[in-house]
């Protein structure tokens, strides 16, 4: 029976028109009269009536619809557009309010009207207190109504076209109230955001609000009054109308106006109470009023009076306050249930009765258009309102209209908004359309479906490009998507997936809260040090230093300097750098170097000292040129007698001298020992060499070719070698006043070693034992390149001792030398690199032995020498006057012996044979008992003898001039030298020399004559003082002469042939 | 010292070249899987640990953690990472690059990953960088397009 929710919504579309056509009935004229006239439409019969009604019903449906899809959008403008509407509507609303009042006025006056029937209304009070608890507020509505139906009885009562447009009219107004409701819902909302939700507040509000309106319109309201009066007038003829049926009408009109001011204020309640009151009488006025009008009519009209009658209701509820809500929706659902049949009904098929409709009007088209036209003003009536706000056409449920058919400049509005929206949408699109290409997709749809509700025309364009490029794009990932499930479902059957297990990224533990104030603050005001009690155990590794290491050997006894040795030096060469330097050569040119600047220095200071040279003159001899002292005025050479002297063979101005122990001690570290001292003759002022021996030296000799190795042999039987190359630092020396002497001990000796082979007497004569010289020229060819070893080392020693036994020696030279001494050779000094090795043995003893000779005991064999010209034969001097002739390799050889002229056995000792050193094959040899023979190799006789020519005393030294081959000199015993000249005299010699008072010791003969004026011959004589005196003989004795060894030769064979008489003595020498 | 700790966390994702002719050409021809990498072209984690070393010591030796600058750090990390990686002929290999920086406060810290994958050809390193003010954990994974 009670409009519902919906209704409600529909009507507030109607309230528009209302307020529209209460607009148009305001400014008057035209409009009023078109209204008119469009009322004039309806001029059909009131069957039409319910129809239109119907078509009615159906607008509210699509206004639902229509406003279902604004509220979503336009919810976020709402307030605003309300605040501006709420203006607007002011004005409607107070005139609303005043058609309210109008209406009271009329109810007023129905009450008062119906007091009279209050029997009646107490009848019905009791169906009616749910009425009125359910629609509460429903007077207002039906105050309307009763004045519709009022106006309706009169139209009836006149013509129908008449009736037709008060029902039109009607309908507007109710169209009207409902929108003055929906906009005082709005403001009310509004202002219960502005007042606060207390429940008087509306109220009063609204109660403050109509009587300030009031105020304000009381001008106005006399034209409205007029206005009024007008429709009054219709009321009166209608009241005049019922006042036919009953007088209570006109009492009621009457008072109507009386109350109008009086109520002016009465209470909703009380309204309520009278339009209630009213209703039921006008329901009943109606019922017996249009009894004539049929049945269905009748009900139309209730439903139509239902309807808008509700909504007033609802209205007025609303303006009392919230309290009633509760009650209203109850009354709503009720209503809602009531209604929902007929609603449906007419819901279902809205637009078939806008047909009916349509072809109800059609039979009066103009009117239709110009009922449309009209309708169409007054909504450009309200966009012309609405033109300033942007968002009032959307807001305005009237839109479906515009849709249909749009003004200019609504045209325009919603180009700029759907242009907007596009922008809006393409922006959106691309943002999200890949990755949300489906929620775009529907917005798009969304936006073009509400697009298409407003410009249906407009839509389709929209559409169209939205729906393309998503659709590519949808089918393209589809596309995709598809091909990528199959990918995927056919990998999935070839391959497994699994669960890793966990991997531990990262675990990092929390920090106790002590690291965490020490990590924060631990670190201030303090700095890490460390502190060592005992700074040597800081580190164990290094507690110690670096242990150095030396290696170094000693010897003992310590006798010589070099008692220890080792690598001392090693560190110091390490540290520094070696310049290189080619040392064997620097060696020798300093020695060379050396020599000369001595020698020139010898001579500077013999030609400063003159006394020197003055002593040197007068001790030279007649015999001699000049002649020099050797100095052997040194410490170490006092008191010592000179056993021998030797000359070198190769280095004519190399001599050495042998000196004895000492007589009494004068310097005591070598007192003991022998001395020998080896002397360039051209520096006079000292040795070149000091070497020191153990025993007593009887013999020496040189090396053959170069004079670096001096052999000696003893009286011990032992054979003693010096290097004399060897470096001074291995030898002991001695400091003595200004400068230090080195004295060498022995490189290699004999002593004590080799026992089985060795000598077992004292030696009598040592030689070297030169290669031949067919093997000296081989040499040349030889690989051997350095001249030491071609020269040097190509020679055996010889040995001889008194029993007859010859010892051959082989010298090897050591290619290294051992500082610490060799553990093998035990006669080796260490660090010599010079040793000997026993070769073969020669027994002379058994060769020599004789029958004749045994009573003279064991011969003694003196002296030995080698055959220039073929060193494996030899001559051994022995004590008994003859020379035994052998051979290395025990070849006979012819002449066995080698006889004095005397015949018999003879104690006579041979103790010097010298061969001739010009390649004759003769020697000479010097006996004991004076006599001097002349040998020569082929011949056992001697070429010559010389019996007297010393008078007897005995021959020390017998020596050929090595510059001329017939000249030999003569030593005898009774200190006499003599001169033999053989070119000169065969007879004698041709001159004798007497050494004293200082006797003379030994003697030796140095010359050389193969330098061209330089050659000379010297004479080295010892002298007992231990004085050495260098004779240099006259130039006869020393220049060869002319022709000279021819001349010997054929001297010698003169011999020959003498020597075939030996028994008669020598003859004379041939003379040429 | 009490507040939370904050983590910045950086991914970085690639997918190395060698799916689309597989994907052109799948309807007509046969298909172009490799159920197995080349041996050569195998996710080697030894070798890209040292690449993401390299990468951690040079750009964070001396850096401090501050709220601000890590998030473009992290991002800058796992980019750099992920390029050298592509870089090291890792063919048809999905790199996947984790960049995580926190903050030193001493609070403990546990993270972990769990991967469904397969187990022949998939695989993954992590490499942590500590210094005084932060940390960083940078974790990459390689799986194999097939």
């Amino acid at each position: 029976m009670e409009p519902g929710k919906r209704r409600t919504k529909d009507d507030t579309w109607k309230a528009e028109d209302l307020r529209k056509h209460l607009w148009a009935v305001q400014s008057g004229s035209p409009k009023e009269d078109k209204k008119h006239r469009d009322k004039k439409l309806h001029k059909d019969s009131e069957l039409d009536l319910l129809e239109y009604k119907e078509h009615k019903y159906r607008d509210p449906d699509r206004d639902a619809r229509h406003r279902d899809l604004y509220t979503s959008k336009e919810n976020p403008y709402g307030e605003r557009d309300r605040e501006k509407h709420r203006e607007k509507r002011k004005d409607t609303k107070d005139r609303e309010k005043e058609k309210l009042k109008e209406r009271h006025r009329e109810q007023d006056a129905e009450r008062l009207h119906g007091r009279g029937k209050d029997r009646e209304k107490e009848r019905d009070r009791r169906p009616r207190k749910e009425e009125i608890k359910q629609t509460a507020a429903y007077h207002n509505i039906l105050v309307r109504e009763a004045r519709d139906r009022q106006l309706l009885d009169r139209a009836d009562k006149k013509t129908r076209s008449g009736s037709k447009v008060r029902i039109e009219e009607k309908e507007r107004r109710d169209e009207d109230s409902e929108r003055v409701d929906e906009d005082r819902e709005r403001r009310y909302r509004e202002r219960k955001l502005q007042y606060g939700d207390n429940k008087d507040n509306p109220l009063k509000f609204w109660l403050y609000k109509e009587e300030d309106e009031r105020k304000h319109r009381k001008p106005r309201e006399v034209d409205r009054e007029k206005k009024h009066q007008e429709k009054g007038s219709t009321r009166e003829k209608r009241e005049k109308h019922s006042k036919e049926k009953g007088n209570f009408l006109t009492d009621k009109e009457g008072e109507e106006r009386h109350r109008e001011k009086r109520h002016r204020d009465l209470d909703d309640e009380r309204h309520r109470n009278h339009t209630e009151r009213k209703e039921r009488l006008s329901k009943e006025e109606h019922k017996k009023k249009e009894s004539k009008n049929g049945e269905h009519r009748n009900r139309g009209a209730r439903l139509k009076r239902d309807g808008p009658g509700s909504q007033h209701a609802e209205n007025l509820v609303r303006s009392i306050g919230k309290d009633k809500d509760s009650r209203r929706k109850r009354s709503r659902e009720e209503g809602a249930s009531l209604w929902t049949l007929p609603q449906h009904q007419e819901g279902e098929e809205p637009v078939e009765i806008e047909k009916e409709a349509s072809d109800l009007q059609n039979a009066g088209p103009d009117e239709i258009s110009a009922n449309f036209e009209d309708d169409f003003e007054d909504y450009e009536d309200d966009f012309e309102v609405c033109d300033g706000d942007d968002d009032e056409s959307n807001y305005d449920p009237d839109s479906q209209e515009k849709s249909e058919e749009l003004p200019p400049a609504q045209k325009r509005e919603i180009q700029e908004i759907q242009k907007a929206i596009n922008a809006e949408n393409e922006r959106i699109g691309e943002l999200s359309s890949k990755r949300f290409p489906k929620q775009s997709r529907m917005e798009y749809e969304k936006q073009s479906r509400a697009d298409a509700n407003i410009s249906p025309s407009r839509t389709p364009v929209c559409g169209i490009f939205v729906d393309f490029a998503t659709a590519s794009h949808r089918q393209k990932s589809r596309s995709q998507a598809l091909k990528q499930k199959t990918r995927s479902t056919k990998l999935l059957r070839l391959i497994d997936l699994d669960f890793s297990f966990t991997f531990s990224l990262l675990d990092l533990p929390p920090v106790n809260e002590y690291d965490m104030y020490i990590r924060n603050f631990g670190k201030k005001n303090t700095k890490q040090a460390y502190v060592q009690y005992n700074e040597d155990n800081v580190e164990r590794d290094i507690q110690t230093e670096d242990i150095e290491t030396r290696e170094v050997w000693t010897q003992h006894p310590g006798e010589s300097a070099l008692v220890s040795g080792g690598s001392r030096d090693r560190g110091l060469s390490d540290a520094t750098i070696v310049p290189k330097i080619d040392t064997p050569r620097l060696s020798s040119f300093l020695r060379a170097a050396c020599q000369v600047v001595a020698v020139l220095l010898e001579e500077d200071r013999l030609s400063v000292r003159p006394s020197w040279q003055l002593t040197a003159e007068d001790n030279s001899l007649h015999v001699s040129d000049s002649s020099c002292q050797l100095n052997t005025d040194l410490p170490f050479l006092q008191n010592r007698e000179v056993l021998c002297l030797h000359a070198s063979q190769v280095q004519r101005q190399t001599v050495v001298s042998v000196h004895d122990v000492p007589g009494r001690a004068s310097f005591p570290p070598l007192d003991s020992r022998l001395l020998l001292c080896v002397w360039d003759i051209w520096q006079p002022s000292g040795p070149q060499k000091a070497l020191i021996c153990e025993s007593k030296v009887t013999c020496c000799c040189f090396s053959p070719f170069k004079a670096f190795l001096l052999f000696a042999g003893t009286v011990h039987g032992s054979v003693v070698v010096w290097d004399l190359r060897e470096d001074s630092r291995i030898h002991h020396y001695v400091r003595l006043s200004d400068c230090s002497w080195t004295f060498r001990t022995p490189t290699f000796s004999t002593d004590g070693i080799l026992t089985s082979v060795n000598h077992r007497s004292s030696l009598r004569a040592i030689e070297p034992v030169a290669t031949s010289v067919y093997r000296k020229q081989s040499f040349v060819l030889s690989p051997f390149t350095t001249q030491e070893e071609m020269s040097g080392l190509s020679f055996h020693i010889a040995s001889l001792d008194e029993s007859g036994i010859l010892n051959m020696w082989v010298v090897v030279e050591l290619p290294k030398a051992d500082n610490a001494g060799s553990m093998s050779d035990l006669g080796l000094l260490p660090g010599g690199r010079i040793k000997l090795v026993h070769s073969s043995v020669i027994q002379l003893g058994n060769s020599l032995h004789r029958k004749d000779s045994e009573f003279w005991g064991p011969t003694q064999t003196l002296s030995v020498k080698f055959l220039p010209s073929d060193s494996n034969h030899f001559i051994v001097g022995t004590d008994l006057g003859f020379i035994s002739h052998g051979t290395r390799q025990d070849v006979k050889v012819s002449p066995k012996l080698f006889k004095p002229q005397q015949h018999g056995m003879r104690p006579v000792k041979v103790n010097v044979i010298d061969f001739s050193p010009f390649g004759e094959p003769i020697f000479l040899a010097g006996c004991s008992d004076g006599s001097i023979r002349l040998h020569q190799l082929a011949s056992e006789w001697p070429l010559a003898q010389w019996d007297s020519s010393t008078e007897g005393s005995a021959i020390c030294s017998l020596q050929w001039s090595p510059t001329r081959p017939a000249v030999f000199l003569v030593q005898d015993a009774a200190s006499r030298v003599y001169i033999w000249d053989l070119l000169e005299s065969d007879l004698g010699p041709v001159a004798t020399q007497l050494i004293s008072p200082d006797r003379l010791l030994a003697m030796t003969v140095t010359g050389e004559s193969d330098k061209a004026g330089g050659s000379f011959l010297a004479l080295a004589l010892a002298r007992a003082s231990g004085a050495v005196d260098i004779q240099y003989l006259k130039r006869q004795w020393t220049v060869p002469k002319a022709d000279e060894q021819s001349q010997l030769h054929l001297l010698l064979q003169e011999g020959l042939w003498s020597s075939e008489h030996p028994w008669r003595g020598p003859r004379g020498p041939p003379r040429t | 010292m009490a507040s939370r700790p904050s983590f910045v966390v950086g991914t970085s994702l690639s997918l190395s070249d060698g799916a689309p002719e597989a994907e052109k050409n799948a309807a007509e021809s046969e298909n172009t899987y490799i159920l197995r990498p080349i041996f050569q072209q195998r996710f080697r984690p030894s070798v890209v640990k040292d690449c993401i070393h390299a990468v951690l010591k040079e750009e964070l030796t001396n850096a401090e953690y501050s709220p601000e600058e890590m998030p473009q750090l992290t991002k800058h990390l796992s980019e750099t990472v992920k390029d050298k990686l592509k870089g090291m002929g890792f063919d048809r290999y999905k790199m996947v690059v984790q960049v995580l920086i926190g903050e030193q406060r001493g609070e403990g810290v546990f993270m972990a990953a769990r991967c469904f994958w397969d187990a022949d050809t998939d695989n993954y390193i992590h490499d942590v960088f500590m210094n005084d003010s932060l940390f960083c954990v940078v974790a990459a994974f390689g799986c194999f397009y097939y």
